[in-house]
């Protein structure tokens, strides 16, 4: 009897453990504070893998810092202090070397920051050099010609990858920026408003570039435009004032919100 | 009433006017200095010619001969303090950048504030204290410890105000790559900031190169043997200069004029570069 007690404790373990590992992002009672600000407040979500998942919110709702805290970048502020958990695939982010989670869960931010000091091969190929993530110049050359293909920027760059980065146009310096990160096959993508400074064409592309990035990956996408998420993802939350409001499926909640605020926020009467 | 208008038009260029006379008496001097320097010290390059820059001193009451010894103990005495301070210099510049708000943080950036005001004949006492009077001798290490140490404050600040100045989204992004803090700064951040790194290198090289006080208890000066070894005592041409002037003959007084206007040329030529330069800094 104990022992039969015992493997259903171990099946057990095991079902919650894989239960876990579909989670990409997973956050257990997250506080958030800079200094006295308490910023996030008490947010649990859970970011199945191989989805797009946008987090929506006016802005200064926090959806930035808490997709900070997502990868231990909140960590370069001193004043900030993180309470509770985030796991990337079922681990404490809290108990990996913070590298480590970096590399795993890679950023693009809202202003595109190409290194503008760098040539555009540069860009791509310096995480992966500096990590030493490459055996020889060779298989650096063709996951850059990888990587920027994936973000659809080959055709263009093509012939000038010799080129400072800054040369490039607001897009294609964003594009270079994904790159740069899927260089990298990261498991997640986190992404900091990533069209908020961009025209429309180039919105475009960068959100048919988050569609297909999700065949191999997580993309979390923080957007302060219900517009956006309904285009670009499967899964959404709306955060306000740092409370996690409501969370589910895009089509589901744009179609039916079950909380008053969300609908508020969705039909622009608020934010 | 009716006035007023023209009343406030006469202020108007009253006030321009006495901008214009405050502006003109505060760069009246230098353009005296620069003015006086040039009558005086081309007529003595002319005359002493090429010998002028490559020769020994003349003797006492005897033609002009030249200040090649100077001139050659200013370059070894610039090079060997850039050795010695410049490394030092980045890398405390680097740390009171990356790490503002710990306390060896704030305490770096405040003794560099100090060190840059500090009157550079103390540095010039203490380094007599600790090596000429250990060595017996005046040496060209112990003037360019002098040198190096005037030098260091300049270029730690500069170095931290440039890796200050770089946008966060730049360091974040670094970091977000997965990369360690040493390679942030020095693989992303220096590149970035190294307009404004060499900017303060060059203000430092600049400043030591022209300066005399920390020299006068340590490099000892020489005027007819060119270089004889770092322990040995080594000429600059802002010593000599102060040197000549004391001296009571007139063929000394002309070499010292000679020896200003080459100081001047020589500080132009490092100065004016960085002044170019930086018009071109932007992030």
């Amino acid at each position: 009897m104990i022992l039969a007690e015992k493997d259903r404790k171990s099946e057990e373990d095991a079902l919650e453990k894989m239960t876990k590992m579909r989670h990409a992002i997973e956050t257990v009672d997250l506080n958030i504070y800079y200094g006295d600000h308490h910023v996030i407040k008490g947010v649990n979500l859970a970011i199945p893998e191989k989805v797009v998942f946008a987090i929506m919110g006016p802005s200064g709702c926090g959806k930035s810092t808490m997709l900070r805290a997502f990868n231990r970048l909140l960590e370069l502020n001193e004043s900030t202090r993180i309470e509770g958990d985030v796991r990337v695939f079922g681990k404490s982010i809290f108990k990996m070397n913070p590298i480590e989670v970096r590399r795993t869960v890679g950023m693009v931010f809202q202003h595109p920051n190409p290194f503008p000091h760098m040539s555009i091969y540069d860009n791509v190929a310096l995480g992966l050099k500096l990590n030493k993530l490459v055996k020889d110049r060779k298989e650096l050359d063709k996951i850059v010609e990888w990587a920027l293909r994936k973000a659809a920027l080959w055709d263009e760059v093509e012939n000038k990858l010799h080129k400072p980065a800054s040369a490039l146009s607001g897009g294609q310096q964003q594009r270079l920026c994904i790159a740069r990160v899927v260089a990298m096959k990261p498991k997640v993508i986190l992404m900091d408003e990533p069209t908020s400074n961009l025209d429309p064409i180039s919105t475009k592309k960068i959100e048919e570039l988050i569609y297909e990035l999700k065949k191999e990956l997580t993309v979390v996408i923080v957007t302060h435009s219900p517009a956006q998420a309904a285009r670009v993802s499967d899964y959404v939350a709306f955060l306000y004032l740092g409370r996690l409001v409501e969370v589910g499926s895009t089509v589901d909640m744009f179609e039916n919100p079950k909380e008053k605020l969300t609908e508020e926020y969705l039909t622009g009467r608020m934010g | 009433m009716v006035d007023s208008l023209k009343v406030r038009l006469f202020k108007e260029k009253l006030f321009l006017a006495g901008i214009a006379v405050l502006t003109v008496s505060t760069v009246l001097p230098l353009f005296h200095i620069m003015f006086s320097i040039a009558a005086n010290g081309v007529p003595v390059l002319i005359k002493g010619g090429w010998g002028f820059i490559t020769g020994t001193l003349a003797p006492p009451g005897g033609g002009l001969g030249g200040i090649g010894p100077a001139i050659v103990g200013t370059f070894i005495l610039t090079v060997l303090a850039s050795l010695m301070g410049l490394p030092v210099a980045v890398l405390t510049g680097i740390y009171a950048a990356e790490y503002p708000n710990s306390l060896i943080g704030r305490a770096t950036k405040t003794l560099l504030m100090v060190m840059m005001e500090f009157p550079t004949i103390l540095v010039g006492l203490f380094v007599m204290d600790i090596v000429v009077i250990p060595m017996g001798s005046y040496s060209a290490i112990a003037g360019a410890l002098s040198l190096a140490i005037v030098m260091m404050p300049y270029v730690a600040v500069y170095t931290d105000e440039a890796l200050r100045n770089i946008p966060q989204k730049y360091r974040e992004g670094a970091f977000a790559l997965g990369l360690t803090r040493f390679k942030v700064v020095f693989r992303v951040l220096i590149g970035l900031a190294r307009k404004g790194i060499m900017t303060g290198i060059l203000i430092g090289i600049a400043k030591v190169a022209g300066e005399t006080a920390p020299l006068l208890f340590t490099a000892g000066g020489a005027t007819r043997v060119y270089f004889a070894g770092l322990n040995r005592p080594v000429g600059a041409i802002p010593l000599l200069i102060y040197q000549l002037v004391q001296q009571p003959y007139t063929n000394y007084h002309e070499i010292a004029w000679g020896a200003s206007l080459l100081l001047m040329l020589i500080f132009l030529a490092i100065f004016l570069p960085i002044r170019l330069s930086l018009k071109e800094v932007k992030l």
